[in-house]
């Protein structure tokens, strides 16, 4: 007998796909209801500025209006949203908290701000109705530049605080100076990185409905988490948590910004439908997509390191400025992934950093894919390129002689993560993934032979190696309902939303390993508070850890259950008895098999006497809370081809060697990884949101933000290591934003590589054909000024 | 944005200077102007349908303050529109020389800060846009300054 089939570590096929591929998938803006209105927004098209009114008469006249609103129409529902991740308690910490407000008051503090809402029976009248509105302001100076923002006299964008500082933290572990004063060698720069959008396929989309008679608030909405959603509607409409209703259907990708709550469209529309007594829809176009969803980070590093005549990492010292945008609702999240990730899968004993979250007149900024790690990579990595050419190392020699090894774990950083947690790291094995990495890419003969060869006959090719680490997989909890159902098949319900990962597979695998069903038998739901009300939501790569977790903790007890009875009804021990097939027997005796469904028909009976102490049913739930976020590391090999007279980068070999625990589907975490690096080359080579000087977003639609095609990311070769997870039952770590957090970093010194003794330097992300035009072009007048 | 050129009138500079402050003649000149009339002292208000690339043309209220008036030689607007696709607003500086041929030099330099939808979708055209409706402007222009003459010297 060869045992119940395994599904967890096999490429099990997704169980969702037959759905999206065949159209049959709900998404938000599919939801279309009988009487359904339709809601347009007056959006600021100043950066900055004082309101003096908005003029909404000859909008409510136009024929099928509804509705108008402004925020003085708004009453008491108006208030400021919450502070959803408070910051941890760092030692001196200083954060002002300023959250955004549905609809702009007295003042508007970044292009795109809504000022007025409309519903209409249609889109096009409520689109329509905008055109009538006039919005009187008094324009404001704008702030745009992180450093101008700080300097004396700058205007404020909130008016109350006596500068822009948003937050001013400083975590130190060791004594820099100390390391510093005994270095070989210390190198310092000034490292750029630029925002961006997450450009997610499906934009932000909501849906509300009003039951008077079940008197329940039913919402569809594109979040990442309706559970918290359906919380803080209840509390700020005055509903029981239980009357609110919230899904998140199929969702065509989050990345982060679906993480952002209380939008003003999102508490707006549910609001606007119970007070109008019909649906109520808003679909987010591309347009207000650039203007209205949160956007990637702006931040700028001055970064130096110390280092020993070996290469050995003595300290570093890095001081950085990190743009909030226009309202800090989702806290220090960003910027403290951004100082925590540099360290990486370095032993850095002296640690200095401090940075200044500014407020400026532009869209907020919160997590998107990386949510700030790669900064912290790309600062790191930078400075270990530049160290290692000064003191003529090989670039992987610097980097293997500062790896922890692997009896450094559990490896405690001595600073704090977002999660308030301490930075401990909880396994891990770098130096083979390093290996790995060079092995697959083969390292030396490019190195060696290759390079050279393509040189002689006057190509610019390069090579760029870096390591990461990704902290994942963070509390506070996830929970899942498992139910065995008469008809044999097993339900699992999650509170996570779903966006596209595979959670109907992967928490399918997991169920079905555990009871040993096929794992096309076990049915998963997300993202509905009807089906399942506790948990906090999908970010920080955290599904798989935390929400697979608790689908594993709700399997096994459901396991118990059916141990217990078929114990009682096959008359024997618990230990004699084997899942298999869909059913349970005694081992080595098949025709004792008895069907799950049977077990669960007679666990649930119609009359008679059920055994005091026991549940009715096969059904169980479960949490599972880590007591800190697991980390995962690897490390990313690419080889490009650079032609210096355009400047156009041909990314031509690109390596992924991902750690990250135990792997519960290799084609999904593939897929991860695959997509990350997309996010990662758009990153590193062509997404820029560029705002001019008066805090106008200048590349507002895909004809002038570019996002990188099929042609322009290269097939990824992948390998998969497993350091197990000591925190979590299934071993695993995180995997979602591993493809996308050091492309950057190795894409500059990659390219940099390419052209070798030019003098060019990549010390700023996102780069652009363009962008990389004029820095060759830099670097030649100095190389010839020298 | 910034907006600068130089064109040459085929006229003396005091006709040209009468031109550039008569209402109805740029209301004709102007690309897109559909309104322009005086509100007050060097003061005009009027409507313009301007579109640039993707974004449809649309209207935009205009109010013009001049200032620093040096008859027949120089002045300077104080431009602020306003629509639903966007906003500008900025000053522009106007130079008159007169070159002894007899014909007029005018140097124009206009600070713009452009806003809204025709900011962000028509940011790369909006140069081109610019120079091309103030060509067109200055063209028509010079056209009813040659026909003005030419009826001038006929009567």
């Amino acid at each position: 007998m060869t045992g119940p089939r395994r599904y967890v570590g096999e490429r099990v096929r997704r169980n969702e796909d037959a759905r999206l591929l065949t159209g049959r998938a709900l998404f938000v803006d599919d939801v279309r209801l009988e009487g359904m209105l339709h809601v347009a927004f007056l959006r600021s098209q100043h950066a900055h500025a004082r309101v003096k009114g908005v003029d909404v008469a000859a909008a409510r006249r136009r024929p099928g209006v509804v509705a108008v609103y402004t925020a003085g129409d708004l009453g008491d529902f108006w208030r400021p949203g919450p502070l959803l991740v408070p910051p941890p308690p760092i030692p001196g910490l200083l954060f002002n908290s300023c959250t955004q407000v549905p609809l702009a008051k007295d003042k508007v503090r970044h292009a795109g701000e809504p000022l007025a809402m409309v519903v209409a029976e249609s889109r096009y009248v409520a689109e329509d109705a905008l055109e009538d509105m006039t919005v009187d302001v008094e324009p404001l100076p704008a702030v745009v530049d992180l450093e101008a923002a700080l300097a004396p006299g700058a205007p404020l964008v909130h008016e109350h605080l006596p500068s822009n500082v948003a937050a001013h933290v400083v975590q130190r572990k060791g004594d820099y100076e100390r390391a510093r004063s005994g270095a070989h060698a210390v190198i310092t720069r000034r490292l750029r990185y630029d925002r961006g959008a997450a450009a997610a396929i499906e934009n932000r989309a909501v849906v509300a409905q009003w039951d008077p008679r079940a008197e329940e608030l039913t919402v569809w909405d594109t979040t990442q988490a309706p559970i918290p959603i359906r919380n803080g509607l209840a509390g700020l409409l005055g509903l029981l948590e239980s009357q609110v209703r919230v899904v998140a259907p199929f969702v065509g990708g989050g990345f982060g910004p679906k993480i952002m709550m209380f939008y003003p469209e999102e508490l707006l529309v549910p609001w606007a439908a119970m007070r109008l007594g019909r649906p109520v829809k808003w679909s987010e176009d591309r347009q207000e997509n650039f203007y209205a969803t949160t956007q990637e980070r702006g931040q700028i590093h001055d970064a130096e390191i110390a280092l020993a005549r070996d290469g050995r990492i003595l300290g570093v010292r890095d001081r950085f400025l990190h743009d909030a945008g226009a309202y800090d609702p989702y806290g220090l999240t960003v910027p403290i992934n951004s100082q925590c990730t540099l360290l990486g899968p370095y032993d850095i004993a002296n640690y200095d950093s401090e940075f200044t979250a500014v407020f400026t007149n532009k869209t907020i900024v919160t997590p998107v894919r990386g949510a700030g790690r790669q900064h912290g990579v790309f600062v790191i990595e930078r400075l270990l390129d530049y160290a290692a050419r000064q003191l003529g190392l090989d670039r992987v020699e610097i980097r293997r002689r500062n790896l922890l090894r692997p009896e450094q774990f559990p490896h405690n950083h001595e600073i704090l993560f977002q999660d308030s947690a301490p930075l401990v790291y909880d396994s891990g094995n770098y130096e083979p993934a390093l290996d790995e990495a060079l092995r697959i890419v083969d390292y030396e003969r490019f190195v060696r032979e290759e390079q050279p060869r393509l040189r002689a006959a006057g190509r610019h090719v390069g090579i760029g190696v870096v390591c990461y680490v990704e902290g994942t997989g963070i509390g506070p909890y996830e929970g899942a309902r498992v139910t065995v159902e008469p008809s044999g098949r097993v339900r699992v319900a999650t509170g996570v939303g779903t966006q596209g990962q595979g959670h109907f597979t992967v928490f399918a695998q997991i169920v079905a390993d555990v009871l040993g069903v096929d794992v096309e038998q076990v049915h998963v739901i997300t993202g509905d508070t009807r089906e399942f009300h506790w948990g906090t939501g999908t970010f920080a790569s955290r599904g798989a850890v935390v929400a697979g977790s608790a689908c594993h903790a709700a399997a096994v007890a459901v396991r118990e259950k059916i141990l217990d009875l078929a114990s009682h009804l096959l008359e024997a021990p618990k230990h004699d008895l084997e899942l298999a097939d869909g059913s349970v027997g005694v081992r080595g005796a098949p025709d004792s098999a008895v069907g799950l469904g049977e077990i669960a028909r007679r666990a649930n009976p119609l009359r008679g006497a059920v055994r005091p102490g026991t549940e009715p049913g096969l059904e169980a739930t479960a949490y599972f809370g880590p007591e800190r976020g697991s980390t995962a590391n690897g490390v990313h090999a690419a080889i490009v081809e650079v032609d210096p007279e355009t400047a156009l980068v041909e990314v031509t070999r690109y390596v992924v060697v991902h750690d990250s625990g135990r792997v519960l589907n290799p084609l999904l975490v593939d897929g991860q990884i695959h997509g990350g690096v997309a996010h990662g080359i758009g990153n590193a080579f062509y997404e820029q949101l560029v705002y001019d000087e008066n805090g106008q977003l200048l590349n507002a639609s895909f004809m002038d933000y570019l996002l990188p095609t099929a042609t322009d990311v290269p097939p990824v070769e992948t390998a998969h290591r497993e350091t197990p997870s000591p925190l979590n039952p299934l071993g695993v770590k995180g995997v979602g934003e591993a493809g996308a957090i050091p492309a950057g970093a190795a894409f500059a010194q990659a390219v940099e590589d390419a052209l070798a003794g030019s003098g060019l330097e990549i010390t700023e992300i996102p780069l652009s054909p363009n962008r990389l035009f004029e820095l060759i072009a830099e670097a030649g007048a100095g190389a010839r000024g020298r | 944005m910034i907006v600068e050129g130089t064109f040459t009138f085929q006229g003396p500079r005091e006709a040209v200077w009468d031109l550039l402050q008569n209402p109805d003649v740029l209301v004709k000149a102007l690309p897109g102007a559909k309104r322009l009339v005086r509100s007050g002292e060097d003061r005009y208000e009027g409507v313009m349908r301007v579109g640039v690339g993707p974004v449809t043309a649309a209207e935009f209220a205009v109010a013009v303050a001049v200032r620093d008036k040096v008859p027949p030689q120089r002045y300077a607007l104080d431009v602020d529109s306003k629509g639903a696709v966007g906003f500008t607003r900025g000053t522009a500086r106007v130079e008159l020389e007169a070159l002894a041929d007899g014909r007029t030099r005018l140097k124009y330099t206009a600070e713009l800060q452009v806003g809204g939808k025709i900011a962000g979708l028509g940011q790369r055209l909006l140069d081109q846009a610019a120079k091309l409706m103030t060509r067109q402007g200055l063209e028509a222009l010079n056209q009813e300054l040659r026909t003005r003459l030419a009826r001038g010297s006929a009567g």
